[in-house]
Formats: structure tokens, sequence, C-alpha cells
């Protein structure tokens, strides 16, 4: 049977938290089987997929590969932290959903997450090769990749938009 | 899920803690983890004692002092400590601009989000690889009983092999000993500061002189005092996620003319457990780097030098070909843009 | 927001349409057409959002109060027989709550009732690396893969067979793998014959021969399978699985763990991927269930990566053999194919496959004489079953290549060779299946356009090509997997007074859009948004039976059924809003969440209304709908059956490709496809189902082998995704999905299949532009750097010799002198 649980504090989506799991535990099953935030996804467990990628610190990192201690102290970001604790839905899972770029939708949470960090660091529209390569850890196995593609594209035009509408608003 | 052993987890806040907390029988460091957990998940212990798994992990994640990049002019070298990423490390501007060969190597590495997570400590530091080795418990058992690194006595690939000829994998380590980067370990004994170059040996189990206790704290790279012209090769089957099938750092100095070749350094590496630098490429210094000789010369001598194993899922015969042409296209390349 | 967004694209100017359509007496049918509401437009799935924020819980998501978790013991042999098995010392850990092994399932089953060959957990002998021989319950997956570690197995290893020939020749008992085979190892055999095919390749200007070898691939879903299994107080087994067909796993549940089937109810959770990896029981689904009942608790397993390629049922490997006879003018005259089909340890859908690999050749091209002769070996292998285009991936690879050598040696263009062959609509195939729509020419035409073929035909320079390749596939099997005369698909459908729709369906939704197909439907009979209606599909206890996600048989059949319940209603309900108004029932259509007078459109009542009045009229709104296929479209030969649809989809794909002479590397540029769906009831998903089926093909092409390796034991080359290479982001080509529509009268509203047809033709259009690029042909897959590189040493030595023209010739002069 596992060892002894040790207390473990971080912030996941914005909010502290206190979790206790063995020192051999991932994040992903921290997040998965002790704060039930299920939308981390888990398809190989050893950093081939993406499927459970999360950011730490507003960086896309595996879940798989991280020890939760690592987790210790840092700002944890799940699918869950981008639209449902939110408030709503992110323009990126908007665009997802028009160009129906989720089929089974398993690989979806880890590709908004890489996503998201991509938006955020360009802050503005971004080119079809910059999406590749940003999302080149994160395997979907349903679309092709092509929706997804075109609705992080269109994602970023939307958010750019609003970005210079708020600016302008703000004047 | 695949399941990690149980083991302990430490994480000092100093190298002199880290150092202490190695003491203790099994230690090992853990760094960004991507090398590291596949492994233990596979049930991969300890180089030395393979079988072995470690009780505890101590992990390099407070030690805030290995985490910068810095431009030492005086020293003429850029120091890279160890925790830094190689995401940080590719997109560094001084990087870019100094050392491309490592901004692409360090680029080149896996996927984007393992490079937010890998560490260039931990991928100097990265175990031997190889097809027999890097699969679960059950299947190395399947395969009868494992090997050298594991759990067995034979080896897979060199059949009646009595030395584990793994693979060296890592993208960096190749561009860093081109680069005649120096590796900068801490220990029990304090710390010392060695070429890369010599940080590696042949053996697949045990496959780099870090001795008992040590971890590493730095990167050294000279800053080039000259014209240099670097270029790091990567082949895999797909573009991302996969481990180099072919790899080759070149490093060509260039005289004050910017033309002529003063010093050319080119190690090659997923052979055996070390890199190789190429020899006897003496012929080469002298000539305009545009000569179209050059580049045969080099990718000549890199075929003629380099015999790529079966240890690596890919064809080695393939694999060695294609040292030659992707050595030869690079070089012709560099010439082409230098222009 | 979302959803006002999602009515605003869907609904567009739907409305309008269907006001204008003032005084129009026609049929429901030509009603339907013109007014179209929803049909065809782009619409956001019902079920996607939810995926996507992290709410939707898919099997492993799945949490029971005082759940055990379940490890499965399997086989380091290819092949041996269990001599004993003790399980004492891993029972009595504490932390262990039960232990199971193959004497707890000794009924045999099989996804096909003919061929029941294997058993839960192995009883006798495992027949190769990964198979399961006991399982136990734990409190946890460490305490389990601890006990798993002190389960002791003795076994008697026996030779191992990798080869299927030499499988095939073996006919003592010992070496008989399959522990159920009474005809050694030769898993299933199928010869048939149609026409004279000596008499044809007699009388055949060109005869080309081939031969041709395709290796095996699977699935990669990215969610592995998970199943959990709970008892409740009144002795009912629920069982939650990442099945895509819960049915077919409800009746083998029943019959393997001899329970009535009422004492147990199915539920597929939301799936994350399928592509024919989860169509039949696996050994984790006997394994909870038992352990559930043996422990009273909850108990959940989940594979681990490497277990689900053991699990497996992907592509079988085949060496197909093919002699296709040619007019001087390009007509097709025959197609004689042997084909040996590696079929793994065993049955699966082989029997089916084993027909597929023959049935499925004889579209959409006419011809006039046939032989097939298809032989399954059991293998020590996992399992090979249906993936994504079952059983006719592989064949369609030999005869689309056959065709480009025959047009090059007639010197015609391969489009116009296959234009002259084409199926039409209302033609029989040689093998006597009726082809209801074909939208084939249409479909050559189109990439025939989009990809600028004719231009690049002649200028592509050496080491760029284009290569074209066609293909048709089933909407549905026009016999279910066993034989029974009830519905092939059955829908019901409730609507409320609040205006909405309530959808039960048994159909499984894989990720391919089924739920979101039956609300498009309903929306569009109905007139209400697809917000408004719930499907819940996939609970053998709330819906009716479904046979499953395979042979891309739902749009087809349980669209069907739905139209027909949804139609019901809408007759009910017009009627009762008629009445109201005092007007004929032809006068009021349903559109926009609204019952609308056509000759008087300011005249409307929302939806809720209306429902409300018809609920007055006839009490609870609900309807059933019913599908069964027509018996009339197949040949009256053993195994006509076997293939047969009600409407076969047609597809062609155009490659252009790059091909790097010194390294081999072949680079896929674009790929132009264009399908006949027969009608995209929602354009953005039959997209998204063309794109994810040519990309599976171009990594199957290039890429992906599942394979195990002979010289080591027969252990799986790399049970992993770093090792199993599926084509990432930067790997993969543009693709560039085209529609095509030529309804079909066995469609809802003429709609065909489009989740597996696109696959078949993208790898032999990629082989053809391979030749074209760079004049050498690829008979095997997948295409790896070196073995185009070794052909074109081969080439360049024939050259040398003077036994072929140098390729391209023009060009590499050219580029020689510059
Ligand atoms: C899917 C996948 C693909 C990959 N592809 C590539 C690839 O293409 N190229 C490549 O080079 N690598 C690849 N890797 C391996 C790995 O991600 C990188 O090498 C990475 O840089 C390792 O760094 P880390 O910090 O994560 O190391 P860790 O896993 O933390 O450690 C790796 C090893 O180094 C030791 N170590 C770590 N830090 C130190 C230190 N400071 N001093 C002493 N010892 C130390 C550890 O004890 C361990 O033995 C891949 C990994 C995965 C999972
Ligand atoms: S090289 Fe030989 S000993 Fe070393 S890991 Fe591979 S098979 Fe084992
Ligand atoms: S589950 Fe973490 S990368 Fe696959
Ligand atoms: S949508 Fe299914 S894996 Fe990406």
């Amino acid at each position: 049977m596992s060892p002894a649980a040790i207390m473990l504090s971080m912030t996941v989506n914005g909010e502290p938290v206190q979790v206790a799991a063995p020192p051999h535990w991932t994040l992903l099953e921290v997040l998965r089987y002790r704060l039930d935030l299920i939308g981390s996804k888990q398809g190989c467990d050893k950093g081939d997929c993406g499927a459970c990628t999360v950011q730490i610190d507003g960086v896309p990192q595996l879940a798989c590969l991280t020890l939760a201690i690592h987790a210790e102290g840092r700002a944890v970001t799940t699918v869950e932290g981008l639209g449902l604790l939110a408030g709503g839905v992110h323009p990126l899972q908007d665009a997802f959903d028009r160009h129906t770029a989720a089929q089974c939708g398993f690989c979806t949470p880890g590709i908004l997450l890489s996503a998201e960090a991509l938006l955020r660091k360009r802050g503005r529209e971004v080119s079809r090769a910059e999406v590749c390569e940003a999302l080149a850890g994160n395997l979907c196995r349903c679309t092709g990749y092509t929706k997804i593609i075109d609705a992080v594209v269109d994602a970023s035009r939307v958010m750019a938009g609003a970005n210079t509408q708020e600016a302008g608003r703000g004047e | 899920m695949l399941r990690l052993p149980q083991f302990e987890v430490v994480a000092p806040e100093s190298v002199a803690d880290v150092v202490t907390a190695l003491q203790r029988p099994g230690a090992r460091v853990i760094a960004g983890g991507t090398d590291i957990l596949p492994n233990l998940k596979h049930h991969l212990g300890t180089p030395q004692h393979p079988a072995e798994l470690p009780p505890v992990l101590v992990s390099l994640s407070r030690v805030t002092a290995l985490r910068g990049v810095a431009l030492d002019e005086a020293a003429g070298v850029l120091r890279i400590g160890a925790g830094v990423t190689l995401s940080q490390l590719s997109e560094h501007p001084e990087v870019q601009r100094r050392f491309p060969s490592l901004s692409q190597s360090a680029g080149a590495v896996a996927s984007p989000p393992i490079r937010n997570m890998g560490t260039i400590g931990g991928n100097v530091n990265l175990d031997t690889r190889c097809r027999y080795v890097n699969q679960t418990h059950f299947w190395r058992e399947a395969l009868g009983g494992g090997c050298l690194k594991s759990e067995g006595n034979v080896c897979h690939v060199v059949p009646g092999g009595r030395n584990c000829v793994a693979a060296m994998s890592s993208d960096n380590v190749p561009v860093l000993i081109s680069l005649d980067a120096t590796i900068v370990q801490a220990g029990p004994e304090g710390v010392r500061e060695l070429p890369i170059e010599e940080f590696y040996k042949a053996d697949g189990l045990a496959h780099t002189n870090a001795k008992p206790g040590e971890v590493t704290t730095e990167l050294r790279v000279p800053l080039p005092k000259g014209p240099r012209r670097s270029h790091y090769i990567k082949w895999s089957v797909r573009k991302s996620i996969d481990f180099p099938l072919v790899s080759v750092a070149l490093r060509f100095d260039l005289g004050e003319d910017e033309a002529t070749v003063a010093a050319v350094k080119v190690v090659v590496g997923v052979l055996g457990s070390k890199p190789r630098t190429l020899s006897k490429l003496d012929d080469v210094v002298g000539k305009k780097f545009g000569d179209p000789a050059v580049a045969r010369m080099v990718s000549d001598a890199a075929y003629a030098q380099c015999k790529p194993l079966e240890n690596v899922p890919y064809e080695a015969a393939y694999r060695r070909d294609m040292i030659r042409v992707y050595t030869r296209r690079a070089i012709e390349a560099l010439a082409a843009s230098a222009e | 927001m979302a959803s006002d967004d999602a009515e605003r694209e869907a609904t567009g100017d739907g409305i309008g349409e269907a006001s204008a359509a003032v005084g129009d007496e026609a049929s429901e049918q030509a009603e339907r057409d013109r007014v179209a509401w929803q049909l065809g437009k782009s619409h956001r799935k019902v079920d996607a959002m939810e995926r996507m924020r992290g709410v939707t819980r898919y099997t492993d998501d799945l949490k029971l109060p005082g759940m055990l978790h379940a490890k499965i013991l399997r086989s380091p042999h290819a092949h041996a027989r269990i001599k004993s098995i003790d399980s004492s010392a891993a029972l009595a850990m504490p932390g262990v709550f039960a232990v199971v092994t193959g004497q707890d399932f000794k009924i045999p089953y099989g996804i096909i009732p003919w061929t029941p060959d294997e058993n839960a957990l192995a009883v006798d002998k495992v027949c190769h690396v990964g198979d399961g021989l006991a399982a136990l319950a734990a409190v946890d997956e460490d305490t389990a893969n601890a006990a798993l570690r002190a389960i002791k197995v003795e076994y008697d290893v026996l030779k191992p067979y990798f080869d299927p020939e030499e499988a095939l020749k073996v006919r003592d008992r010992e070496g008989t793998i399959n522990p159920y085979s009474r005809k050694g190892n030769v898993s299933k055999h199928v010869l048939l014959e149609f026409g004279d095919i000596e008499a044809e390749l007699a009388r055949a200007d060109l005869v080309i021969e081939g031969e041709y070898f395709f290796e095996g691939t699977t699935h990669g879903a990215i969610e592995p399978h998970c199943a959990l299994a709970h008892v409740d107080g009144g002795g009912v087994l629920t069982v939650w699985s990442a099945t895509q067909v819960s049915h077919y796993l409800h009746r083998e549940l029943a019959k393997v763990l001899e329970l009535p089937a009422h004492k147990i109810r199915v539920i597929q959770p939301p799936l994350g991927g399928a592509f024919g990896g989860k169509s039949e029981p696996f050994d984790l689904e006997f394994v909870v269930a038992k352990l559930a009942m043996k422990t009273g608790r909850p108990v959940k397993l989940l594979y681990t990566r490497e277990e689900v390629f053991y699990a497996h049922r992907g592509r079988h490997p085949m060496k197909m053999r093919h002699r296709t006879g040619f007019t001087r003018d390009g007509g097709l005259l025959g197609v004689d194919a042997r084909t040996i089909l590696d079929g793994g340890a065993y049955s699966s859908f082989g029997l089916v496959t084993t027909y597929y690999s023959g049935q499925l050749m004889c579209s959409p091209y006419i011809f006039p004489a046939y032989r097939f002769d298809s032989t399954r070996a059991y293998t020590n292998k996992p399992a090979c079953g249906p993936k994504r285009g079952h059983g006719s991936v592989q064949p369609r690879f030999a005869m689309e290549i056959q065709l480009d050598k025959a047009s090059v040696a007639l010197g015609l263009d391969p489009i116009e060779l296959r234009r002259r062959n084409a199926i039409k609509a209302g033609e029989k195939t040689v093998n006597e299946f009726q082809v209801g729509s074909s939208g084939f020419l249409e479909c050559l035409e189109k990439v025939e356009r989009s990809s600028g073929w004719v231009a690049k035909r002649r200028e592509l320079p050496y080491g760029r090509g284009i290569g074209i390749a066609g293909s048709t596939y089933i909407s549905g099997t026009n016999y279910p997997i066993y034989p029974n005369e009830m519905p092939q698909a059955a829908v019901q459908i409730c609507l409320d007074r609040s205006g909405r729709a309530r959808v039960f369906s048994g159909a499984n939704d894989i990720g391919q859009g089924s739920n979101t197909m039956l609300a498009v439907i309903v929306s569009e009979e109905l007139g209400i948004p697809l917000e408004d209606i719930r499907v819940l599909s996939a609970d053998t206890d709330l819906c009716p039976v479904d046979l499953g996600a395979y042979s891309s048989r739902i749009t087809l059949m349980v669209g069907n059924a739905c139209l027909d319940a949804a139609q019901r209603l809408r007759r009910k309900v017009c009627e009762s809003v008629a009445k109201r108004w005092g007007v004929s029932r032809k006068r009021v259509t349903l559109a926009g969440r609204m019952a609308i007078d056509r000759e008087d459109p300011a005249r409307h009542v929302d939806s809720a209304q209306a429902f409300q009045w018809a609920e007055a009229d006839h009490g609870l709104l609900g309807e059933t709908g019913s599908y069964n296929t027509p018996k009339d479209r197949h040949g009256e030969y053993r195994g006509g059956t076997i293939g047969a649809s009600p409407a076969y989809s047609f597809t062609a794909h155009v490659a252009e490709v790059e091909v790097d002479a010194e390294t081999g590397l072949v680079e896929v540029k674009t790929i132009w496809i264009a399908h006949d769906c027969g009608k995209a009831l929602s354009r953005k998903i039959v997209e998204g189902q063309i794109e994810g089926s040519t990309y599976m093909g171009f990594g199957e092409a290039l890429m992906e082998r599942h394979a195990v390796d002979p010289a080591h034991r027969g252990v799986h080359v790399g049970p992993s995704f770093l090792d199993y290479r599926m084509p990432t982001f930067l790997d993969t080509p543009d693709l560039e999905a085209m529609i095509v529509e030529a309804p079909d009268a066995n469609g809802p509203y003429g709609a065909k299949e489009a989740g597996e047809g696109p696959l078949h033709s993208s790898i032999p259009a990629i082989a053809n532009a391979i030749y074209d690029a760079v004049g050498i042909r690829l008979d095997r897959l997948p295409f790896s750097p070196q073995t185009v590189l070794a052909a074109l040493r081969q080439r360049e030595e024939r050259e040398r010799a003077g036994q072929l023209a140098p390729h391209k010739p023009a060009d590499r002069e050219s580029r020689r002198s510059a």
C-alpha cells in the first residue's frame, strides 16, 4: 500500500489548494483522482501524447511527468480554469466549437492549454505554421489537425480584435 | 496508469544541500523529470544498478541558483545553469546570436511541453537509450528477462557482447562538445570543471564520468573569438516528439576573411554510448568554406568514422548513409547562406 | 452566448426560404428539400463544449464509493500452455480483494457468433505476448501491481508462429494456435468467383501482375480502454465501458457471466476515440464485472497504453497477389486476387475481414470477372480486427496501384482510366451488389480540378509527383452480426411542453458526431434548434438497442430510424397546429423554434405552444422509429450478404508529394479529397471525418507499424506512442476536403457514410504520386525512406542496364545542365 502522503499547497485555477498525496504520485494523478479535475486526460502516461498538458505558472507542461511535489507553491491551470471556473467559455473553446475542432475531445484539453499559451505569448493573430510548432507535442488522432489549426487561428483573430477593442475603451 | 515505483522526494534549496542529500544510498537527482520519470515508470533503476530503484529522489526544483544564463565577457564564456530549461535556452537571445547550433539543438528536443520542463542539466545527464531497454518491465520480461542494462545479462544489440552500447541520445551534447564547452560538477569532494567531451565514456550502463554524489551545476561555453558557422542536424521520423536518429553538430571557425576555415569540429551523436568527435579533418583547415570539397571531405569522414548500431528503433545502415548526406547538405547550406 | 451563435449559424436564411414557400402543394419530401433549415449547415456539436471545458466524464473519470482497481496478469510468452497458476500469495496480500483466472470464464465468446474462439482470460494456453490469464482487484493500482507479481504461473512454452504462411502449413494439434480452432491455423478461407476470370484474363490486351504487402497498423485512439463495473443491491450489474458496441458487449457479458441480459446494464460514457479499436468486448470488461460480482464493490480497470497495443484488433497485415486484365483502351476486364491475412491469435471480426478483403473490391469500377481467394491465418500475435476502413484498405492499396501501372503501360491518364471504368448509379457490381447512387465521377472531377492535375501531370519536375486513387465504402451492412429479424436500428423521441426533444438512441458516439447527427435530424423535422434537443445514447437501460458504431452504419441506419420517429411527431404537431388555425396540415411548417403558416408567415406560434397543442390532442408525445435494411441488394450465394450495403460512398484522392532521391524521404505536400457522402447533414462534421480519415491513411502510408519481432520471442516492436509513430501537427500535409453529394434513396435525406471511406484511397494516391515523382513502385507499406532508397537504386540499375528509360528525362537533363 502507498507510503505516507504528504501535504502539498498549490494554486489550482486561481484558488489555493491543499492536498495530500504520496511522493511518487504525479500531478496528473493528484488533479484527476484527488482534486477530481478530470479535464486533464491521460493517454500514455509517459510524455508521448500531450493529453495531460496543463500550465504551470503559465507554461504548458506535462502533468504525467511532473511529480505532484514539484507543483508545490506553484500556480497550476487546467482546462477547467480556462472556461468553466472563469465563469464561461474561453474564446478558444468557442472557436473550437464553431469549427468542430473537437471530435472525441480527448486531446482537446491539452491542446487548448498549449494553444492558450501560444496566443498569450504572441498577443496577436498567429499563423498556421506557428500553431503547428506550438502544438507539436499534442497528438490528435481524430481530426487530422486541420480544424484545430483553423480554430486556433480564428481564436487568435477574435482575441486580437477583443484586445484592440479593450484598449480603445480604456482610453 | 503506468505507475511510478515508490520513493521519497527531498527538495533542498542549495547545491550544498543537494550534494549532502545525494549521500543517501541510491539517491538520484531529478530535475525536469522528463527522462528519469519515464525510466522509473519502466522500472529502470540507477545506471550502475539497473534493477535497483532509487529510494529517494533529490529534486533540484528549489535550487534557484541553477536557473540563470549569464554572459561572462571577462571569462569569455556563456554560463548556463543546469536548471535552465531547454525552451529558455533555445529562445535566449544571446544563445541565438552567439551559438545558433545550441539554440537549434535545444529547440529540437522532444516537443514544446517537454522543452518547457526538461533542463540542460538533465539533458547532458540523459540516460543512454536502447530499443531493448526503454520499454516496460513486462516487455523486458517477455524479451527473456531484459539485458545488461536492466534485469538480464545479455545484450540484444551486440549478441555475445559484454558491454552495453545503448545510444547517447541527447540533442545538446554533440553541440556542447563541438563548442568546447565545459561542465561543472559539484560533489562531496568539491567543485570541478572538465571539458564536457571528457565527461562521456563508452559504457551504456554508466556513460558519464560523474563521480558518486555529484550534481551538474553549470555548462560553460567559450565565446567565439572570430567568425563562426555552426549548425545542428537532427533527423527523426517525425518532426516532433521523437528522439534523434541522426544527430550531428557542426562548427567551423573562420579566419578574419570570413571565408577560410581556421578550425573545425564535428561531433556525431546516437552511435554508441559516447558521442564521436570526428578526427582527421585537418585537411579542411585552410580551405575556403565555400569550397565544395569542404562539405565532401567532412561528410565522407563522418561516414567513414561513424557506425550506428541497431540500438535505437531504426535501421543502422540507413542512419549511417544519412549522416553523410545530411552533413554534406548542412555544410553546403551554411556556405550558401554565408555568401 | 454560444448557443445563440449556433442558432444563427444553422438558421441562416432558412426561415425566409420557408416562408417563401407559399402555396406549395408538393410532397413532404419536396418540402423538406426546400426548407432544409438545418441540413447541410455547420453545427456546433451537441456534446463538444462540455468535453472541452473538462466537465464531461469519460470512463476513467468515473469514480464510485469503495471502488477497487483491477489489473490483469499478461503472458510474457507468445505461445505457451498454462500448467498452473498459484494466486494464493497474491490473495493473501493486504488490500487484495479477489483474483480471477480463465477458470472463471470458461465460456468462450467472439464478436462474430460463428467464431467464439477466445476466453476473457486464457484457460489452457496463452497465444501472444500480452495475452491475459489472471486478474485481481485491490484497493489501488500499486497494490494490484504488487499482487500481480506474487501470482506464480508455470508455463510449457510452445513453438510460436509469427509468419502466417508458415502457420498455415501446421496441421498438428501442438502447433494449432487457437484453442478452439478445428482447421489448424486456418482461421477463415473464402474463395469466390464471378464471371469467367481465366477467360477474361486470356483475352485481355494487358495483364498486370503485382504482389503487395500491407503492414499491420493500429487505431491509436488517445483514450485507453477503461471499464468500471458495479453490482447494485438488487443484483443488477452495471458496466461502464469505453466501448463502441454496447449491445454486443451486453450480449457477451450475459453469455460469459451466465447472467440474464436484463440483469445487466451497459453504459458507454463519452468516448475518447475508437476507430474500430473498441468494437468488441475485451478482457477488461469481463474482468471488472466478475470482480465486482465477487467482491460486491465497484471495480475499475484502465489499460496502460501498452495493454492497448496488446488488445489491438487493428489492421490485418495482408499479403496480396493481384492479376488485373485490361483492354487496350483501358477497360477493366477482371481481377484475380489471392490474399493471406495475418489474423493474430483470435478471430475477432476476422470472418468478416476475410470476406471484406475481397467483397469490397468490386466498386467503384465495373468489370465482368472477379475471383478472390482469401485465407486468414492464426498467428501468435495480438488479434487483428476492424480498423477504420475495415478489410478493404489493404486490397484497395493493391488494386489502385494495379490501375496506375496499367495507365502507364497503356499511356492513359490514370484519371481517365478510372473514369472509363467507373460504376454508375443503379449498376450492379460483378459480385452482384446493387449500387444505388454514385458520385464517383464527380469525386474524380473535383480532385482533378482542385489539384491542378492536368498541368501538374505535365509540369512537375523530377522528384515531385502527383497521384490519384479512388475507392468506395459501405454505409452499414445489410445484415447484423447475429441473425435476427428485428430492426437494425431504432430510436425513440419524446417531446415536452417546454418545446424540447429528448432522443434515445443506442448508437455509440465515438467522437464521430453521431449524437449531433441525430439532433440535426430532429431539429430539421421538428423546427427546434440543436440546443433544445437532448440526445441520450448508448445506455442499454434507457435506449433502444442499437448495434453500435462499426461498418459506418450509424448515419444511414440510425439516421433513418430517427427520421422515421421525427416525421411521425412532425405530422402530429403540424396537424394540431393546423387544427387550431383551421388550415390544412400541409400549410404548417416547423422551423426556427416556431410553427409557421407557410401561406401567411406572419402567423406563427413558438414550438412550446405547438407541442402543447399536440400533447393536448394526442397525449404525451413520444414516437419510436425503426430502420431495417433492404434485403434485395445482394446476390444469392454463400457470403453474398457480407459487404452488401444499402448505400455506398465514393472517394477520390489526389496526393502531391516530394521525394528526396538522396534521403528517400517522402514529403506529402497536399492531399485533395472528394468524398460522396450522399448528403452532408452537418458540413463541418463531414469535413472533419474526411480530414481525419485521410490523416490516418497518411500515417499508415508513411510511418506506422504494428508488428512483433520474430527474432525476439514475438515482443511488440514498440507498444507506446513514442515507438508507434503517429503523425504530429508538423508532419501532417495540407488536407483539402471536398464534399460531393449524390443523394441515395436509402439514406436519410440521401445521406451515406463519411467516417471510413475517405481513408482508403489516400494510401495508394500517395504511392502513385511517388511513382510519378521518381518512377518507383512501392508495393509494401510503410513507405519508409530506406525502402524508397532501395527502390531508387534498383531502378537506377535497370536504367543503367538499359532495361528502363529514365523517369522524367527532360527535366533531369535540364537540371543537370543548369
Ligand atoms: C517523449 C519524449 C521525447 C524526448 N525526446 C528527446 C529528444 O528528442 N532529445 C533529447 O535530447 N531528449 C529527449 N527526451 C529526454 C528528455 O526530455 C530531455 O533529455 C531533457 O532535457 C531531460 O532533462 P530533465 O531535466 O527532464 O532530466 P531529468 O529527467 O530530471 O533527469 C535526467 C537524468 O539526469 C540526471 N540529472 C538531472 N539533472 C542533473 C544535474 N543537474 N546533475 C546531475 N544529474 C542530473 C537525473 O538523475 C537523470 O538521471 C525526450 C523525453 C520524452 C519523454
Ligand atoms: S545495448 Fe545491449 S545491453 Fe545495452 S540496453 Fe541495448 S540491449 Fe541492453
Ligand atoms: S499522458 Fe502525459 S503525455 Fe501522454
Ligand atoms: S479529437 Fe479525438 S483525439 Fe483529438
